[in-house]
Formats: C-alpha cells, structure tokens, sequence
C-alpha cells in the first residue's frame, strides 16, 4: 500500500485495502476516514490535508456540503454528453463499494463469513446475524480489524419479527443500507420440519429480509439485493429434499424482485454455489460420514475441485457493487463446472 | 520594460535563499523578466469580512467591477470559424462573443431585443443569432436580419434593433470582453503583462484541459486559495522537501500580479536539511514504499536533473526549449490579472479563472484550463468538463497528478465560507509579503469601487 511521510511531524500515513488511512505520528496510530474524520485509534488528531492526499481518489474527499445545486446552464447542458463520457474512462474496473453499507444475514462461518470479509476488505460497512452467539462475536471483530464499522446481532432468521428488527437496527446502526445479502438456509433434511425450516429460513428469511430493508435501499443510490441459492435448485443432484425445492422458490422470488424493485433502483440478484468445501462445513461432514457421495460429487466438478467460500464472496461481492449495476434478475452460477445444463 | 527595484514598506523577508539568490544558481543567464522585482509598496490590509458573505457587496461587485472590467471569455481557437459563438455569463451578465467575420470578433448582450430572451443558450456555430422564442434573428454583425410579423411591429424601426455590444479584443489567445464601452483598451488594461510573457507565447498553445466546478465559498476566496504559496506548509505538507514556499517572490503592478514559488528545493520550514533525492521525491509524488520515480545520479541536484527532463520533453514542441532556463522549467510562475483571470507563466500550463456562481456570494465557478505546446496543425480545443458540485477533482483524470493537490485546496474552502458566516470579528488579516498578491488585489478592487 502507498505510504507517505510527513516532512514536518515525521508521521507516516498509508492507505488500507478498506479505504481507511492509517497514521502513526508521535508514537500513537490512528485510523482516519478519507475526508479526515477520526475512526478509531489512540490517535486523533492528524494532518486532514495528507489523510486526504494518500486515502483519495475516492467517495468523501473533499467533504460534501450540505447544499446541492446543479451547475448552471450556460454552457453546462450542451457538455454533459461530453463530460460524462470523459468521466466514464478511468483505468481498470472500480468496484466502488467503499463506504458502502450491507447486511449479510447468517455471516459467523462458511460463505456468509467470507462474504462478510470480502465486502469488509472493499470497504464496507457491515451488519451481520447468526442463529447463536458462539462464532458471531469472533466474527465481529475480525471484520472490525478490516477497518470497518460492524453491527452484529443473535437472530433466528426464521423468526419474521426478530429478522424484521434486526434489518431496522442494522439500518440505524450503520446509518442506511445499500446492500443486503440474504445467505442464511434451514439447511438439508427431510420430513415436514425440514421443509417448515427451509420456507421459514431460506424462502421467508430472505422475502421478509427485503421487505423489511426496501425502505432503506430506496434511499441508496447503488442498492443491490444477493440471494445465495443452490444448484440444488437447478440439476437433479441425487436426492429429493425440501432444501433444493425451497431453493428454487428462492430464484424464483429474486426474479419476480428483480422486475418490481427495479424502479426503486434496486437490483436483485442470486448465487447459486455447487458444493462449497471447508472446515467444519457440510462437505467436510459429508466426506467423513458418506464418502462416496463426496467421490461421486468431486467427480462431477469440471475443474477437479470443490469450491472455497471466498470465491463465492468474489461472485457476491461483484453483483453487490455498483460495478454490476447494468445486472438484476440474474442467477450468477459459481460451481466449478458441478451442472451439466446449457445456461441460456 | 518598467523596470526593476522600488523601494520596500516591509523588507521582512524568509529565511533560506531568495528566488534571486537562486536565479544566480540557475545553469542558464536569466532573461530581465525573472529579474524583475517590484513588490508591494502599501501598509498592513486589513479587509471587512463582508466582503465575502454579504449580498449588497457581491451586487456592489457587479456593479463595479463584472460590469466595469476586461474579463477572459474564451480562447480564440474556440471561435476559429465563422458563425461561432461563446457564451461567457457572470452574475446576471450574459455575453455572446461571436465570430463575426475572417479576422473581426463581436461581443453582444445575450439578449433578444423582443421579449429580452437569452438568445444563445449555448456556445456552438450558426449562420445567425435567432432567438427561440418568436423567431427574431441577428445577422452575425448585431443588426436585425429578421422579425417574425414584421406587420405587427410597424412601431419598432429594424436599425433601433442592432443587439448591444461589450468591448472584445484578444491578447495570448484569449479573448477578452469588457461590458464598459468608456474603459480603456485591453492592451492598456494589461500594461506590462504583455511583455512578461513575450518568452512564453500562450497564443501558440492549445487548451488541451478544460475543467469546471461549482464550489461553496465565494469566488474571492477561492482565487485567494490560488495566490500564495503560504498555505502549502499546511495544505501541501507532501511538497515539502521540494519546495521553497517561503523562498517565494511576490510582485504587484497596476492591474496584475505574479509570485514565483521555486520548486526541487526544501522548505525552509524543514528543520533538516533533504537529501536531493528527497526533494526530487517530493516533485515526483513519490510514496516511501514504491521505487523512486527517478533515480537522482551522482553529484546531480535535483533541479538539474528535473530541468533536463522537462527540457527534453519540450524540445520537439517549444522552439528554443534549450534555451529555457532551469528556472522557467520549473518553478510556479503564477500571475493574477484583476480581476479573475490567473494565467501561469513559463511553460506550466494552469490558467484558472474564478467567477461568482449566479448572485450567490456563498458559491464560486472555478475553471481549470491547461495550454499546452503543439507541433504542427493546432490541435481542437477541448471542451469544458464540468464535475458535479462535489465531485472529487480526481473524476477528472485528465488534471492529472494535481487534481489530487486541488483536492488539499479545495478541502479549505467551504470550511473558510462556513467561517467567513460564523464569524464576529470585522476584519481579516493578510500576511504583509507572502500575501502581498491578495492585498494587491483588494487595492486595486478599491480603486474600481471608488471608480
């Protein structure tokens, strides 16, 4: 990362992945916003000239006034066409999510973690649920260490009232949302439970999640929606559960999402992971207890392998940004090459 | 050339080597224009705070000095053909400058002589000056070709409809306008500022860079961010093992100004003395975990070697680049004519211009325009990139590397308006030297008050 020194205080001041500058002077560090407000840290005062100078180019710097004009006509109109074409070129693509604000629901371990992490390392302001404690405050602060705000809270996801209050208290927390990432799942079982378990968690925990945060996306001007569904709702993997049918509810609603929420400038979007392999996770469990449908499983991806959480991240981290703002309605397949069928 | 050393009010003066004193350095003999010292002969400015928050003063301003002064509209090159036409508003001014005819510029009040609709809404090229309204036309000379229904208008006589104009003359290849028919010709206006430039032709370049914003503060104290190197301690702290922001030279003459601010030279304000490399560092933008952009070789100073870089550069665009001084390569030469027009000197390329946005004494347009050297056919000129209210100078990458140092400006300034409002004390204060443009500039602001 690109660090400065400055000539008069002898402080270093360097750009984190996050956005945030870092500045140790006078033996103390502290952690700045880019437009120079303090963050966090035993430091806070620092020089806001050269926070902004290493933390720019990007959102906040130099400071927004309160008061909005558009420039004036005189010859302004008549470039606009012009100006927004000189604006668009920039070198490589920008995912633009610092500053951002998101919600991923079920986030303590697995796919929600490493998307909790990946939008965290953009920069993003997180708020983050888990069934149980246990886990969730080891998460919260290991997002907090990527220099971000984090908001996290013990919810069953399949209780619409404690979902619908956590999304209000999120929203208060961070101060809006512009992202909201609905990941938590009833899991595989069979039976009635298990099909309650995957309507009320998979189905109505992401439904009810967007209809309680609709407000607040309507005010982002980036606002994206991520369902993480399954390809167990698109190719007959071996055995009927309620899971993959409930998955498939799931792409549905996005779908019919995608087409009412997009004039409220929000998009809508799924990731269906094929099977996603780490410690303490379900292929781990499968692999010990039914190996052969692990074999069976690993023959069936293309590239040899299983997939990480964290490439699951990298797919949900792209559609949650404004880089992925011509895509809504979209169902982002990452499974290594697991289904078979011709995606039209 | 008016000449040389007047005597001092205050001979207050930085420590560390002055900009002569570096002159004497220099690789080259320096031309009599970098010679030349005429600092400001007045007593302490203390200007009234009002001046940069009240409505009657900005009206007071439009009056006196929008309505009085010669303005840069344009630049020639924009209006390379006839029938072309720019359009330069400040407050409720609105003037159409127009390419008339092969070698003739017109300027005109914006106006429709029928229901007083702005005619041209926006600069471009056409045959005549038809206002949308009712259809009523202009030949491109200002007399009236056509009204629609002449029959209903047997009481307005067509010759009692020639539009109005301003004064219009041009000097660098710039075209200058003046609402006040009465006031002296724009070569007299600008005095010796002509001769400044004779070694930097800025006719001969083309603006390669043209960006806009509307900024919160007023426009005075937006150009006033733009007229000393004082702030650069505070503002700039990464410049400062290669600058010599003190070591700056400020001279005022009747109706402009100029300050020289060397750089690849340490502040005096360091209380250690930079390596050369450091210095070339600190030009270069250089961060202390990445590869020096240049590798300074033995017994070089830093100015040497920048010197030769840019010397190469300029070679093949700038006839005579091998006789430019080290110091015209490098340093700041940034003049200020009144009452907005800041074009740099040498070969750095910036002009600025600084003007009230509508009747808001809270908000200002600042332009940024780049001239650059050309070989063979001029280039187009570019067209005005206008940036949201706030948007990050760096959304225009064509600024470059300083769009970055606007950003440590600019981050200043809506806070210094914000304070001009809060305020309780009548007057600012102004350092006597290092400031001595911006109170130059409100002496001669006087002088058109009283006018």
């Amino acid at each position: 990362m690109a660090k400065l020194r400055h000539s008069l205080t002898d402080g270093t001041y360097e750009r984190l992945p996050s956005g945030l500058v870092r500045v140790e002077e006078r033996g103390l560090t502290g952690l700045f916003e880019a437009n120079g407000r303090w963050h966090s840290g035993e430091l806070r005062d620092a020089d806001p000239h050269m926070i902004g100078w290493v933390g720019g180019p990007q959102k906040g710097f130099p400071p927004v006034s309160a008061e909005k004009k558009a420039p004036k006509t005189d010859s302004a109109a008549q470039e606009t066409e012009s100006t927004s074409k000189q604006s668009a070129r920039s070198s490589g693509m920008n995912l633009n999510l610092a500053g951002k604000k998101a919600l991923v629901t079920a986030a303590s371990r697995g796919i929600g973690l490493a998307i909790a992490q990946s939008l965290a390392d953009e920069g993003v302001e997180i708020a983050l649920c888990a069934r149980s404690e246990g886990g969730l405050e080891e998460a919260h602060k290991d997002l907090e260490a990527r220099g971000v705000r984090v908001f996290s809270q013990a919810v069953d996801v399949g209780d619409g009232d404690a979902l619908r209050a956590f999304v209000q208290a999120s929203a208060e927390a961070l101060g809006g949302l512009d992202i909201l990432v609905c990941n938590a799942s009833g899991g595989s079982g069979m039976g009635d439970e298990a099909w309650q378990a995957n309507l009320d968690i998979d189905v109505l925990g992401a439904a009810r999640a967007v209809e309680a945060a609709t407000p607040s996306l309507k005010e982002s001007d980036s606002a994206s929606v991520v369902f993480i569904a399954s390809t167990a709702a698109l190719e007959y993997l071996g055995v009927p559960q309620p899971y993959n049918a409930m998955k498939a509810a799931l792409l549905a609603h996005a779908s019919d999402l995608a087409q009412a929420l997009a004039p409220a400038g929000i998009r809508v979007n799924s990731v269906s992971p094929g099977p996603i392999y780490f410690e303490g996770g379900n292929w781990e469990m499968i692999k010990n207890a039914m190996p052969a449908i692990y074999e069976r499983t690993l023959a069936q991806c293309a590239i040899g392998r299983m997939g990480r959480p964290e490439e699951v991240a990298n797919a949900v981290t792209f559609l949650a940004s404004p880089a992925a703002s011509l895509i809504t309605g979209a169902n982002l397949v990452a499974d290594g090459g697991l289904t078979k069928r011709v995606n039209y | 050339m008016a000449s040389s050393k007047k005597k001092v009010a205050s001979s207050a003066r930085s420590p560390g080597l002055s900009y002569q004193e570096l002159l004497d350095t220099d690789s080259l003999p320096a031309p009599p224009v970098l010679r030349l010292e005429s600092p400001l002969e007045l007593p302490p400015s203390f200007v009234p705070r009002d001046r940069y928050t009240s409505r009657a003063f900005h009206d007071l301003e439009v009056e006196k000095v929008w309505k009085k002064t010669w303005q840069m509209a344009c630049r020639e090159e924009e209006l390379a053909e006839v029938g072309d036409h720019y359009v330069y508003d400040v407050a409720d001014l609105s003037i159409l400058v127009v390419r008339a005819a092969e070698g003739e510029l017109k300027a005109f009040h914006n106006v429709c002589l029928h229901r007083s609709r702005r005619i041209k809404t926006h600069s471009g090229r056409s045959e005549e000056l038809r206002c949308p309204f009712h259809g009523w036309a202009w030949n491109l000379d200002g007399s009236l070709k056509r009204m629609t229904s002449p029959w209903d208008f047997s009481h307005v006589k067509p010759k009692d409809c020639q539009l109005p104009e301003a004064q219009v003359a041009t000097w660098g290849g710039f075209v200058f306008i003046n609402p006040d028919l009465e006031a002296e010709s724009l070569a007299s206006y600008l005095g010796d500022l002509t001769e400044h430039f004779d070694r930097w032709p800025l006719e001969k370049r083309y603006k390669s860079v043209h960006v806009a914003r509307v900024l919160s503060c007023n426009w005075k104290v937006a150009q006033e961010a733009f007229m000393e190197a004082y702030h650069v301690l505070s503002t700039h702290p990464q410049l400062l093992s290669g600058i010599g922001d003190t070591n700056s030279q400020y001279d005022t003459w009747e109706n402009f100004s100029r300050a020289i601010t060397p750089n690849g030279t340490p502040s005096p304000h360091l209380d250690f003395e930079p390596s050369e490399q450091d210095r070339l560092d600190a030009v270069t933008n250089r961060y202390i975990d990445e590869d020096p952009v240049m590798v300074l070789p033995e017994g070089m100073t830093s100015r040497e070697l920048l010197g030769q870089a840019s010397r190469v550069q300029l070679a093949s665009l700038v006839p005579g680049a091998s006789e430019l001084t080290d110091s015209e390569i490098l340093d700041s030469f940034y003049y200020t004519v009144f009452p907005n027009f800041h074009p740099w000197g040498a070969y750095n390329l910036i002009t600025y211009r600084f003007r009230p946005y509508e009747n808001d004494p809270h908000s200002c347009i600042m332009e940024v325009m780049y001239l650059s050297p050309y070989r063979g056919k001029r280039p187009k000129p570019c067209e005005i990139h206008w940036l949201g209210r706030d948007e990050d100078f760096t959304k225009a990458p064509e600024l470059g590397f300083l769009g970055r140092v606007f950003n440590q400006d600019i981050y200043n300034l809506a806070e210094v308006q914000a304070g001009l409002r809060a305020g309780v004390h009548e007057n600012l204060v102004f350092a006597n030297y290092q400031e001595s443009k911006i109170r130059h500039w409100h002496a001669v602001l006087e002088r058109f008050l009283e006018g």
